[in-house]
């Protein structure tokens, strides 16, 4: 009898351990869809959305297989940089010409004269709107990726990622300087550039404003290279920078205000001229994650041409009205 | 019954029970002679494709071994020595100190050393690492990616069925030769000139 | 050879371009100026690459061992003794990985899937066992799976279940060998190592289910002695096979049986067949009425099992991880409240086309609808025989050990009186 109740016992717990493992199989649903070690990166992404003080009023999309870069010329048309080609587009965005180039334009200027500068990896070279080379300068090295130029009268300024140095160079096409080399005596800190994002800009009054992407800083320099000032902080926060090499792009507002744009959590973002957060263009919902080098270009009428390369169209934020 | 019919059956069944055994024989032999075709003299070890990684957390949970035999590999080759490493810090740090506070990794594994302004560097110490996957994230979306997750064969126990394996989501695990056991994103290749 | 001339070009073309494209990714490093040194990563080595040959050997070499000792010696300690060692080389040095059970896994999966490569060690170990015990019955079992070593040490009271529960019972490993191979051959899980009770307790690392798990078969391994190797082992069914026709298998007397039924109780596994003579022999018409129902019965039992498996195929290949993402991917986010499942999130990051998770997951559950009648009809098949073994009365005078179940442990030897010397 003892015995019976012994092997009943023990039959039972046998046969627990086999329908154990069919139920397991079969019926159980893993509950382990919680990730414990999750690092959330959407809460990061949100951000507070009555920031936000401007709106896209349009979009168009160029022809170009890949775009990289955007400008304006002085009558507010729109130039676009990419592979093998180039785009002018009249302010409302409808395509006016194009001509193709060979090889892949990285970044873009056009000049009061309506030249437009192409950064071709490592060397410069000059188109008229036609499509009509004018001038292919000499290579930078083989290093060099030009990331941005600026024409300010006579002087051009070119960023090299690659090199991690900006070059002043005189319409010709002949080195006058090198500009942010690190210099201790001058107390200048040098480049930080980890990934292929840098960026430079001119002031209102002429000034060179470079962004040193490795220590989330905007540098002020002056004619003679000349280290005056700097802004910005290193923070995940909406006011600072982060990651990797940021903000990756910027732009100027006729106020001296900077437009930032920046990669890892994809916005845009203005600042006063003393470097002080003032509102979000575009948050990261804006943007398909993963989005890099966005650039940023200003028309004579405070409006933001973006050009996002993932979306491969150029987005046009305006400033909301104050009703809305 | 009679002895030698008796007899004759024996032998009968000892007759059918040597051809069935040899006919089993040849069956083993023959299973083994159908999968020894592709059969491989070397081993095979478990990993992870980085690239097909989503920092899902089960590496660290569902290993048979606690912690999990998956670490964060750090590239070195590929970091950026960054002063806000989004691998190492917490979204809502202030301050960039090493603070435990400030800290993203949840066993304070990631160890930061300052080397010249401004740079830092970044290593694992393996024996904290539970394998998360936390930084890498934070690396992927910050940074260049060089802190990686992998499977530390000085670790793993190779089960024939990896239990994480089966529950990864992105079907990042295979098996690969054992004289090639590790899949990390490496920058190997020189710029073209 | 125009088309070749403008592949060729193309291709040069796309190298080209992603060339460039790689040159974005490469990107100088940091210039230290103190003279830091970068660190190289480390990539420690497997400690395993020479230990699976070793492995081998010592697999070869315990089953003779074992082997000797059981047919040659039949020395109980001897054999108790080897199953220690082997629970403690195969168990706790080497975790229970490789082990012969598991192997059956990566058998099938070699057979069904051409991109899976099996590696030499893994055949030898599916296949040393199986040869060793078509010659000595399943020495194995006895003296070298640390899985039955484990079990042996906790069988501290044994209990005899009785024909008709042992019968029934043991089919359970020939559903588990069913199912197992279906996932392995279907790449979808190895179920054999995803429920190993044992391997927690060799690496002293079970999670608190599995403990749980192990520890409730172990229980009931007080009184059911071996419960897994009898009623679970899905290697134990090929086993059993191939012992019924070994070549020299384990007997309880040395020489002959004395009929003095001193080992009748001595077996923990009810693996002796008592003596069934033939007092009232059957008659001859019904022996030829239960062929003729034992005939009609297999391929009905057959085709019921084959049509019970196929339409069950969609629960089988639930388990399946693609099945299931399709299953997800069909469902309507917002239907759920639940979280997307990760498999989604990562699925969708992965950038593939839905539609190509759709094909291959149909293809999976086609392959599950021909596997489901095929373990049906099998099952059926081995329910058949089952009932055709307990129909037919087999007739033996002496006290046999059952060349199928037993595990030639050689308690029984101990038992048996008559002494070797009296074998002139």
């Amino acid at each position: 009898m003892k015995s019976k109740i012994i092997i009943i016992i023990s039959l039972s717990l046998l046969l627990a351990v086999v329908l154990f493992m069919a139920w397991d199989m079969f019926y159980n649903n893993p509950d382990d869809n919680v990730n414990p070690y999750a690092y959330d990166l959407k809460s990061l992404r949100s951000g507070d959305t009555t920031k936000i003080l401007y709106e896209e009023t349009g979009h168009f999309s160029p022809e170009l297989s890949a775009i990289h870069g955007v400008d304006v010329d002085k009558s507010d048309r729109i130039c676009i940089c990419g592979d093998n080609g180039v785009e002018i587009f009249n302010p409302a965005g409808d395509r006016e010409s194009g001509f193709p180039i060979s090889g892949t334009a990285g970044s873009i200027c056009v000049d009061e004269g309506g030249r437009i500068y192409l950064g071709m990896q490592d060397h410069v070279e000059i188109y008229d709107k036609t499509g009509k080379k004018l001038m292919q300068w000499t290579s930078c090295g083989k290093d060099a990726i030009i990331t941005s130029i600026k024409v300010s009268g006579k002087d051009v300024y070119l960023a090299d990622a690659g090199n991690k140095v900006v070059y002043h160079f005189d319409q010709r096409g002949n080195l006058l300087k090198k500009i942010g080399e690190k210099d201790p005596e001058r107390r200048i800190p040098g480049f930080i550039v980890p990934s292929p994002y840098f960026d430079l800009g001119i002031g209102r009054k002429g000034e060179l404003w470079v962004v040193n992407p490795g220590r989330h800083q905007f540098e002020k320099y002056d004619g003679a290279g000349d280290l005056i000032s700097s802004w910005g902080e290193s923070s995940m926060s909406m006011e600072g920078f982060c990651g990797c090499c940021n903000p990756s792009n910027f732009a100027m507002l006729s106020d001296g205000s900077f437009v930032t744009a920046e990669k890892g959590i994809e916005r845009l973002k203005v600042y006063s001229p003393a470097g002080v957060f003032r509102c979000v263009v575009a948050g990261p919902d804006s943007f398909i994650e993963g989005t890099r080098g966005i650039d940023v270009a200003v028309d004579s009428k405070d409006r933001i041409l973006v050009l996002d390369p993932e979306k491969k169209e150029v987005r046009i934020f305006t400033m909301k009205k104050p009703g809305n | 019954m009679e002895v030698p019919e008796n007899n004759s059956r024996i032998n009968r069944r000892k007759f059918l029970s040597t051809g069935v055994r040899a006919s089993v024989l040849l069956g083993i032999g023959g299973a083994a002679a159908l999968v020894a075709d592709k059969a491989t003299t070397g081993e095979t070890v478990w990993q992870l494709d980085p690239a097909k990684c989503i920092q899902c957390g089960r590496c660290a949970t569902n290993c048979v071994l606690t912690p999990s035999a998956v670490k964060c590999v750090h590239v070195y080759a590929m970091c950026g020595y960054c002063d806000l490493c989004g691998g190492y810090f917490k979204p809502e740090t202030k301050t960039l100190t090493t603070g435990a506070e400030n800290q993203l990794c949840p066993t304070n594994a990631v160890k930061r050393k300052f080397i010249e302004d401004p740079f830092f560097e970044y290593s694992i110490d393996e024996p904290l690492c539970i394998g998360c996957g936390k930084c890498v994230k934070g690396c992927g979306a910050f940074g260049n990616g060089s802190l990686q997750l992998q499977v530390r064969h000085n670790i793993c126990v190779n089960c024939n069925q990896c239990a994480i394996a089966r529950n990864c989501p992105s079907e990042a695990f295979s098996r690969v030769p054992l004289s090639q056991p590790y899949l990390l994103k490496q920058v190997t290749q020189e710029k073209p000139v | 050879m125009k088309k070749i001339l403008v592949l060729f070009i193309l291709t040069i073309i796309l190298t080209i371009q992603f060339l460039d494209a790689y040159s974005v990714q490469r990107f100088p490093k940091p210039e230290f100026e103190s003279g830091y040194v970068q660190p190289e990563t480390m990539q420690p080595s497997a400690h395993a690459g020479l230990l699976a040959v070793v492995d081998v050997i010592v697999l070869a070499i315990a089953l003779a061992l074992v082997t000797w000792l059981v047919l040659k010696k039949r020395s109980r300690i001897g054999v108790f003794g080897m199953s220690v060692l082997s629970l403690g080389y195969f168990g706790f040095y080497r975790h229970g990985c490789v082990c012969s059970i598991g192997a059956i896994q990566n058998m099938a999966l070699a057979v069904f899937d051409n991109a899976y490569v099996i590696p030499l060690t893994v055949i030898a170990f599916f296949i040393l066992p199986l040869v060793f015990t078509l010659f000595f019955g399943r020495t194995f079992c006895a003296g070298v799976c640390p899985f039955g070593a484990i079990q042996d040490l906790v069988s501290f009271k044994p209990q005899k279940l009785g024909v008709r529960l042992n019968t029934v019972l043991g089919l359970i490993p020939y559903i588990y060998l069913g199912l197992a191979v279906l996932y392995a051959a279907t790449g979808t899980d190895f179920i054999i190592c995803r429920y190993d009770p044992f391997v927690g307790i060799f690496r002293f690392d079970a999670t608190f289910g599995m403990f749980i798990f192990t520890g409730t078969l172990l229980l009931s391994g007080i009184f059911i002695a071996r419960p897994y190797c009898r009623f679970l082992c899905p290697y134990g069914v090929l086993l059993n096979w191939v012992s019924r026709y070994s070549w020299k298998h384990l007997t309880i007397t040395p020489s002959t049986c004395i009929q003095c039924r001193l080992c009748e109780d001595s077996c923990p596994y009810d693996a002796i067949d008592m003596p069934v003579t033939d007092k009232n022999p059957e008659s001859r018409s019904g022996r030829i009425r239960k062929m003729i129902l034992i005939c009609a019965l297999i391929p009905m039992l057959m085709l019921l099992g084959g049509y019970t498996g196929s339409r069950m195929h969609e629960t089988l290949a639930g388990v399946n991880g693609k099945v299931r993402l399709a299953k997800a991917l069909l469902e309507p986010p917002s239907s759920t409240g639940k979280p997307e499942l990760m498999e989604v999130t990562a699925f969708k990051s992965s950038g593939k086309p839905v539609a190509m998770v759709y094909s291959e997951a149909s293809g999976i559950l086609r392959q599950f609808y021909l596997g489901g009648w095929i373990l049906g009809c099998f099952l059926g098949l081995v329910f058949g025989i089952t009932i055709a073994y307990r129909m037919v009365t087999t007739y033996r005078t002496d006290y046999t050990p059952n060349k199928g179940t037993c595990f030639s442990c050689t308690r029984c030897v101990d038992f048996c009186p008559v002494d070797h010397h009296d074998n002139v």
